[in-house]
């Protein structure tokens, strides 16, 4: 089974995804009623068991979280979506995007802001290949108390190819960075491939 | 006469779906770019009557090559075509003198509107 | 061919709540699990706000999850390890579970119907079974961690910890400036009683003295077992004075009144070295656990059953005979 993407295949992903977060971006605007900006995100395919050693630097802190979704379309298109972020700004972001900081926790809304940036950004992916995708809750794998790198390695292991897509967004004067990692298993990037290869076709 | 149309996308596949939205009654001569200093080299050495433009991408992006033609006063229709779809980017896009602003993926009833809006066909 | 014979009847018999709401929050569907467990019935309910039928909903956190369903057309969720319950129902185990309430995993999702109004689904699953194994694991962590703080037979801290916060009282002192204090003291002639006793009876006497100790100590104290019949307390914020004082209290306790143990009447007595802190540095608490290691071991030697303080000369004769 071949994980490697020619050209053709990289160029028609890398649209796909920028249609996508696009598409994301501006219904995350309009239900937050605020500016958001988020940068075209640069994606690279990486073998998985690479991903733990890659993000170790950047997420080692205590100050780091990680949330799982998991999703499931036609064709066999499935996978997990895994949103890291830094916590450092997550208590201001509450405070902007509504949350009372009594009643929601930080775990409440790291989970919802993943949620609404991973299915937005799915969704916008499914419709543009004719597809439609249904979520398992997310899951916070990781937060301040446990150790994210272990869970990291831990979920890495059951996937073979992961589409790292690296997202920066910008909420009125506060930037927030998160990286979102596609996690795909081989046999669905294979059927990725053949609906590619058919959309390359269609143009 | 044809038309001198210029895509410039830094995505193969975007530029052959604008090019494949066109509508079939609408004589144009198509020359495609990569990337805004591809798209400004073209722009300079000939007459080019509609561009459509993305706006992220390498080198030199969108944003730069619309004032790039309002500063060197190049005489042509932009429609912009992009992925970025907020408002405040159509805003900044359309005071840069851009003619419309579509968003990806591109819906050949809406282009065709806009083409007949302007006159182009 | 249409699947209503089975959507219908699934519905009803599932058992999980299905809730259906238009872009206005008014109730349009509860299933039969959701109205027999909020004893709610849908032909009363129906068309009513959602926040009239629930008067205890958390009203602003819904609309704001049912409003990003509507507006973004993406499912939105809830768990009930950050929220317990959306909706208060009663569950069905209620000897199992210390909770009154069905705990609850929630999906939101963007529904339309066939006219295209735009309506909101919320599936409601029961996890209360979660919940509860969740709970026991957390009980059982906290007392794995307790029993590895604390020595089996005395209850007293184990050594390991007992150092590890003597460690930090140390820090903290040296930080803020203040007075602190250590005693160690050792049960006397142990191994006689051991001997006349039995392993039991010496045992017994270690239960009871650590009880007495225990019960002239204030909360922010630490009382470990150092070693068989040696022990060590930390007076937090507490100079020499204060601390002698402690130990003469503590000497007198276990002397005064002897143990009972099967029909014997043991009388013991302990030895209590005395040492405050001065020490600076990183190896301040070893240092200050030398001092009243040397104080116990004068007591020892004047005669047993006594207070002796660290005074610093003695740090001399210590390093002569090391």
């Amino acid at each position: 089974m071949s994980t490697v993407f020619s050209e053709e295949q990289r160029d028609c992903l890398q649209e796909l995804i920028n249609v996508a977060m696009g598409l994301a971006s501006d219904k995350l605007a309009r239900f937050l009623n605020t500016f958001v900006h988020i940068q075209v995100p640069a994606i690279e395919l990486v073998n998985s068991a690479q991903i733990p050693a890659q993000f170790e630097a950047q997420y080692s802190s205590a100050e780091a979280a990680l949330v799982s979704q998991g999703f499931l379309g036609n064709d066999g298109l499935r996978g997990e979506a895994i949103v890291l972020y830094q916590l450092e700004n997550a208590h201001r972001i509450a405070a902007l995007l509504g949350y009372d900081t009594d009643n929601a926790s930080e775990l409440e809304m790291l989970t919802d802001i993943s949620s609404i940036l991973t299915t937005t950004f799915l969704n916008g992916l499914a419709e543009q290949i004719d597809n439609s995708l249904s979520y398992s809750a997310p899951r916070v794998l990781s937060s301040r108390q446990n150790n994210m790198t272990e869970a990291l390695i831990e979920t890495a292991c059951h996937w073979e190819l992961a589409l790292r897509v690296d997202i920066s967004y910008q909420l009125i004067h506060h930037s927030f960075n998160c990286d979102m990692l596609l996690l795909i298993p081989g046999e669905a990037v294979l059927n990725i491939q053949q609906i590619l290869d058919r959309i390359v076709e269609e143009y | 006469m044809a038309l001198p149309v210029l895509i410039c996308d830094d995505s193969l596949l975007a530029r052959k779906q604008v090019r494949k939205s066109l509508p079939e009654s609408f004589d144009a001569d198509i020359l495609t770019a990569a990337n805004g200093v591809e798209a400004l080299t073209i722009l300079r050495s000939q007459e080019i009557g509609l561009v459509f433009l993305d706006l992220t991408m390498p080198e030199l992006d969108g944003i730069g090559v619309l004032e790039a033609i309002k500063q060197d006063g190049l005489d042509c229709f932009v429609i912009v075509i992009s992925a970025d779809i907020q408002p405040e980017m159509q805003k900044r896009v359309t005071e840069l003198g851009a003619l419309a602003f579509i968003h990806k993926p591109v819906n050949p009833e809406k282009l065709v509107v806009i083409l007949k809006h302007y006159g182009l066909i | 061919m249409s699947d209503d014979w089975l959507t219908g009847p699934i519905l009803e018999q599932l058992s999980s709540g299905v809730l259906v709401v238009d872009e206005e929050f008014q109730l349009v569907y509860l299933n039969t699990f959701l109205q027999r467990h909020s004893s709610v019935q849908l032909t009363e309910a129906k068309g009513k706000s959602l926040f009239k039928v629930f008067a205890d909903l958390p009203e602003a956190w819904l609309r704001r999850k049912f409003a990003s369903v509507l507006e973004l057309q993406s499912p939105s969720f809830s768990s009930w390890e950050q929220r317990q319950y959306v909706i208060k129902l009663p569950h069905l185990r209620p000897v199992t579970s210390s909770s009154q309430y069905m705990a609850q995993n929630c999906t939101m999702l963007p529904l339309n119907d066939p006219s295209g109004r735009r309506h909101v689904c919320m599936l409601i699953e029961d996890a209360t079974d979660a919940f509860v194994y969740q709970q026991h694991l957390q009980t059982t962590l906290q007392k794995l961690e307790q029993s590895n703080r604390v020595d089996g037979l005395t209850q007293a801290l184990n050594r390991r910890y007992w150092e590890e916060q003597l460690k930090l009282e140390v820090q903290r002192a040296q930080r803020y400036q203040q007075p602190l204090s250590l005693l160690l003291f050792d049960l006397d002639k142990f191994k006689q009683l051991n001997d006349q006793y039995g392993h039991l009876g010496g045992d017994c006497v270690l239960i009871e003295l650590t009880a007495r100790v225990r019960g002239l100590l204030r909360d922010t104290d630490w009382f470990g077992r150092y070693g068989g019949e040696e022990f060590g307390i930390v007076l937090t914020n507490t100079a020499l004075a204060g601390a002698m004082e402690v130990a003469e209290r503590i000497c007198l306790a276990v002397s005064s009144k002897a143990v009972t143990f099967n029909e014997h009447s043991i009388q013991s007595s302990i030895s209590v070295g005395v040492a405050q802190l001065d020490a600076a540095g990183e190896r301040a608490h070893e240092v200050l656990i030398g001092q009243a290691d040397m104080a116990l071991y004068n007591a020892k030697r004047e005669g047993r059953n006594r207070v002796v303080s660290y005074s610093a000369g003695e740090t001399e004769f210590q390093l002569k005979t090391n």
